[in-house]
């Protein structure tokens, strides 16, 4: 899949482009607006990520042209503003989605491959670690042939360790994955959640899965 | 009434009334001293008449007098005749004699008590000219008399006094001083009336001004303008001056909202740098624990950042009138019971036991859902956060009379009479009790946000507490906001 991204930051651009290029697509960097119009409506892209703020020819202005033209490519907007209301101009622009700085990485990855129109196998429905399966489609959680029941902040939790098994997750981006705004990372949220993940999966039962580390976060790993 | 238009009003009457009252007294006063110098001249010229006929009669060797049976003079009965015909008191006393000369018929007419008292008035002048006012005992007459010597050769140098009583004078005063008075309240109420005109008309467009100010400054139309008049007049002057004012009014706004827009762009780039850089060291295989430790710290203080970027960037949009809202129709009961499980697991965290009492039926209300949780949720770390463990905090929502209800209730360790006034205000902390040791403070602007949350959406916030007893933050929102407050975007 190839990828325009706009950017003039050059440490944000070097930085999505690398993000992106690891995960398998083909990127060209380009840092400002009348270059980033050439380029889009010349190449023949699958998704253009375009910074909102840009020297020159303003990211706005850039999106508008391209719409006027009767360009249709997926455009996801970067933008520094964080209020719905920008948010909704931006979509009324002809933008098909946005992320707002700072960002995951791993939440312009999901939403570039929306875009993009992947088969949805890349991210497997059912995940499994161990005897550990959680069914997305479902929202199922079985631990070998017993079914658990699970709280909608738990169950979050749990996906996310799940989808990178053997990793580190930091429990900070465990907050923000389960709670979908910048929850007060003063709490100690995420432990209790995992101390009653435990008790559901891992109590009386070996091996154990959750695993501490101290400091950073939680592995869930077989 | 507290205007100036009233105030005018109130001192042009009192002025016209004070002039008019001026104007009386000095009227009344010139009149009366000219009708008494007038009734002064007559007397005199009566007196000297007098005077000069006995002296002539006695120059040209007539009888001016003859002895009475009593031995006593008397005047000459043709003269008597003719000082008949004066109207006034006439009374003529011989040098020598204790009996009067001649005494007109209205001075024989007074009794013999005040006759003397006439008498005595010409005796105590001593043959000198004498002018003045006496009243006579009992009961008056007041009069107005003059004393005049007569020459040596009438009676040895006797005195004729002419005395009249000043009453049809003192009546033409009473009329002027009446006919001024009746004067009086219509030419107040006249000046009340004429002045309550001139200072609505003159003060009108100082009204038109402010209303035309008050509607350019709602917050929504600073680039009108008043008009301005061709006249540079006090009024004029001052239409130009406003609108200078709001000229820079309107610049300083536009600053801001490049400021807060500039800002958002200016912090938040780096801040993404800086994650994409720690997200990325924490994604490298075999990272060592320790590194690993201090990326999510990082990646904690980065959050903790933006948040506080996103919070001051959204109250100085807020103080500019344009933070916006987008409100529909929410749920408020299942609004919160999805923040239950949040609030449930912060309380399991803390050790307090965590109660969520909601009506039955749904509470529709038209607010912006993540505005709102994020509200709740603010109160609800916070109630927990200052619960000592074994405590209870509750979230409750109600239906209240056109209004619904929504707080948050602990049985924490409350917040000191004096500090209850400043919890909304920005960065604020209490400077003990409220901080637990053991935890990270949090920037103090939780409840300043929650204020904005609530007044932006037509309610409002308040607070009661009782130290050691606990705390409840109630939230009153309009139930029936078809109007909600969405403010327009600036981007």
């Amino acid at each position: 899949m190839k990828l325009l991204v706009v950017e003039d930051d050059r440490t944000v651009g070097q930085y999505v482009k690398r993000g992106l290029a690891e995960a398998g697509f083909h990127v060209d960097l380009v840092g400002d607006g009348a270059e980033g119009l050439r380029v889009a409506s010349e190449g023949h892209y699958d998704v253009v990520v375009l910074d909102l703020r840009l020297p020159g020819l303003d990211g706005r202005e850039v999106l508008r042209t391209l719409r006027d033209r009767g360009n249709t490519v997926p455009v996801l907007v970067l933008t520094a503003q964080d209020t719905v209301d920008f948010k909704v101009q931006a979509l009324r622009m002809g933008a098909d989605d946005y992320v707002t700085k700072p960002f995951a990485l791993e939440e312009l990855l999901a939403r570039v491959e929306a875009l993009g129109r992947r088969p949805k196998a890349i991210t497997p429905p059912v995940l499994k670690v161990a005897d550990l399966v959680l069914d997305t489609g479902a929202r199922e959680v079985r631990r070998g042939n017993k079914a658990i029941e699970l709280t909608p902040k738990e169950y979050a939790v749990l996906e996310y360790l799940m989808r990178h098994p053997g990793r580190v997750m930091p429990r900070t981006l465990i907050t923000e994955y389960a709670w979908d705004y910048h929850f007060d990372p003063g709490t100690n949220i995420v432990d209790v959640v995992i101390t009653r993940l435990r008790k559901k999966i891992d109590h009386g039962r070996e091996p154990k899965l959750i695993h501490t580390v101290r400091g950073v976060g939680y592995v869930v790993k077989g | 009434m507290d205007t100036i238009q009233a105030r005018l009003t109130t001192w042009f009457a009192t002025a016209v009334a004070i002039i008019l009252a001026g104007f009386t007294v000095a009227v009344y006063m010139s009149r009366r001293s000219a009708l008494y110098q007038e009734l002064d001249r007559r007397i005199e010229s009566e007196a000297d008449l007098t005077a000069g006929i006995l002296a002539g009669v006695a120059r040209a060797g007539g009888i001016v007098a003859r002895n009475d049976a009593g031995g006593h003079p008397v005047l000459a009965q043709e003269l008597g005749a003719t000082l008949e015909a004066v109207p006034d008191f006439l009374v003529i006393m011989p040098a020598k004699d204790s009996v009067p000369l001649f005494a007109s018929t209205e001075s024989i007419a007074l009794t013999y008590e005040k006759f003397q008292q006439l008498r005595q008035v010409i005796v105590a002048a001593r043959g000198q000219r004498q002018e003045g006012t006496l009243t006579l005992t009992p009961d008056g007459p007041r009069l107005r008399y003059i004393v005049r010597p007569l020459g040596p050769e009438v009676s040895q140098g006797g005195a004729v006094l002419v005395a009249v009583r000043p009453e049809r004078v003192e009546l033409g005063l009473e009329q002027t001083l009446s006919t001024f008075l009746l004067i009086l309240p219509f030419g107040v109420l006249a000046a009340y009336v004429i002045g309550s005109w001139i200072a609505r008309r003159a003060l009108a467009p100082v009204d038109q001004i402010t209303n035309e100010v008050r509607e350019i400054t709602d917050g929504k139309s600073l680039h009108r303008r008043l008009p301005t008049a061709m006249v540079k007049d006090e009024l004029g002057r001052l239409a130009d001056t406003l609108n200078q004012m709001m000229d820079r009014l309107e610049r300083s706004f536009s600053a801001l909202r490049r400021f807060t827009a500039d800002a958002s762009h200016e912090l938040k780039t780096p801040l993404t740098v800086l994650r994409a850089g720690v997200e990325r060291a924490i994604t490298t295989p075999r990272m060592p624990q320790e590194s690993l430790a201090s990326l999510e710290e990082a990646l904690q203080e980065i959050n903790r950042m933006t948040e506080l970027v996103d919070t001051l960037l959204t109250l100085a949009r807020a103080d500019e009138g344009t933070a916006p809202l987008h409100c529909e129709p929410v749920d408020l009961r299942r609004l919160v019971e999805e923040t239950r499980e949040t609030g449930d697991l912060l309380a399991e965290d803390a050790g307090v036991t965590m109660k969520v009492e909601a009506p039955v039926e749904p509470v529709i209300v038209a607010v912006d859902a993540s505005r709102i949780r994020q509200l709740v949720l603010n109160l609800l770390t916070n109630a927990v956060k200052y619960t000592p463990s074994g405590g209870r905090v509750t979230l409750w929502l109600e239906r209240d009379d056109g209004r619904v209800k929504l707080g948050v209730s602990d049985t924490g360790i409350g917040i000191a009479p004096g500090d209850l006034p400043h919890v909304f205000d920005r960065f604020w902390r209490a400077d003990t009790a409220r901080t637990r040791t053991s935890e990270r403070p949090g920037v103090g602007l939780g409840l300043a946000i929650c204020k904005w949350i609530a007044e932006a959406h037509g309610g409002s916030i308040e607070v009661q507490s009782r130290p050691g007893r606990g705390t409840t933050f109630t939230v009153t929102l309009p139930a029936t906001s078809a109007h909600p407050v969405v403010t327009k975007a600036s981007s």
